[in-house]
């Protein structure tokens, strides 16, 4: 219980700042509703975290469902880096394709 | 038949003039592709009589070949040659490159090391980076030739249109090799001669070029 409440204490901080940068402008409004749907998805799987226990288990998994939780959180971290690297391999084939399209102009 | 002779550089102010002056006599033109170097290559270039071009910023051995292909077809060349500039390929042997293109018997022409003649290829080289090499390009890639890491090679134009050179750095020798087979180009096998001055890629090099083939594949 005390460790739910720390977690969505947390929760809550990385929610503030949220707001926090929305209104500075510092994010735009969908970056802001991206981030919003994670930390709200996130609190609801800590708050219902005994309910995810009991899927967890009824789907024949033996784990608890906090880690069944990071598995997931894990899946989710190495598809986002794969992601980002491909879009980066993206940009930096554009960027050849500039430099060689001003390089022949000269 | 125009010859274009493409030449990457980074930064080879002490081979460039020398490697521009014996490349002179077997083409028609040299184009020299500075890849943002820092020292006096571009100015070297030019006063030696090649065409040069600079790019702003450092892109990769594969990104300039691609740029020197570019202005060569754009200028109407018939065969480009990929020659080196530091030095370790002999010009001499540009003629035996582009002759079984001339003869009308390949679309392009990869240099081996392995086919006779002479070439000093550094112990650990030797031993261990290129039979390694052989096993992952035969297996995994499908390149059946003698010598799949050899930057020494000549192209039709029909050839040089059809691959477009997507990996800027290192990963383009194979991605050429590999579109020619794909594209079932007539493919030949010159034996060269390459004079080592330094290492050049190392173990590590092999697994960034695996790691650069998947991403572009990927992306492609």
């Amino acid at each position: 219980m005390l460790q739910q409440l720390l977690a969505i204490i947390i929760i809550l901080f990385f929610v503030f700042r949220l707001v926090i940068q929305k209104k500075k402008n510092l994010i735009s409004k969908n970056e802001f509703f991206l981030w919003l749907s994670f930390w709200a998805l996130s609190a609801g799987a800590i708050i219902f975290i005994k309910q995810i226990d009991r899927l967890v288990a009824s789907l024949g998994f033996s784990g608890s469902g906090i880690n069944f939780l990071i598995y997931l959180a894990v899946l989710a971290l190495f598809y986002l880096v794969f992601r980002l690297r491909l879009d980066l391999a993206k940009m930096d084939r554009n960027l050849t394709e500039i430099v060689r399209q001003m390089t022949l102009k000269k | 038949m125009k010859i274009t002779c493409v030449i990457p550089a980074w930064n080879e102010e002490k081979n460039i003039a020398k490697v521009i002056a014996d490349v002179r006599p077997y083409v028609d033109e040299v184009v020299v592709i500075d890849d943002c170097s820092q020292d006096k290559t571009s100015e070297l270039a030019t006063a030696a009589g090649a065409t040069v071009f600079r790019h702003p910023i450092n892109r990769g051995q594969g990104a300039a070949l691609q740029t020197g292909n570019d202005y060569a077809l754009s200028e109407g060349a018939d065969i480009i040659v990929h020659f080196d500039a530091d030095d370790q390929f002999l010009s001499s042997e540009i003629k035996d490159m582009v002759a079984p293109i001339i003869s009308g018997q390949a679309d392009i022409v990869f240099g081996s090391r392995f086919l006779g003649k002479k070439a000093n290829l550094p112990f650990v080289k030797r031993i261990i980076i290129m039979p390694l090499a052989h096993i992952f390009t035969r297996l995994i890639l499908g390149i059946r030739l003698s010598d799949p890491q050899n930057g020494f090679r000549a192209m039709s134009r029909s050839a040089a249109e059809s691959i477009r050179i997507g990996n800027r750095e290192m990963a383009h020798n194979s991605e050429i090799q590999i579109e020619a087979f794909r594209q079932r180009l007539r493919i030949a096998e010159v034996p060269i001669t390459v004079v080592y001055h330094h290492f050049g890629q190392k173990l590590s090099g092999g697994f960034k070029v695996a790691r650069d083939l998947l991403i572009h594949k990927i992306i492609k």
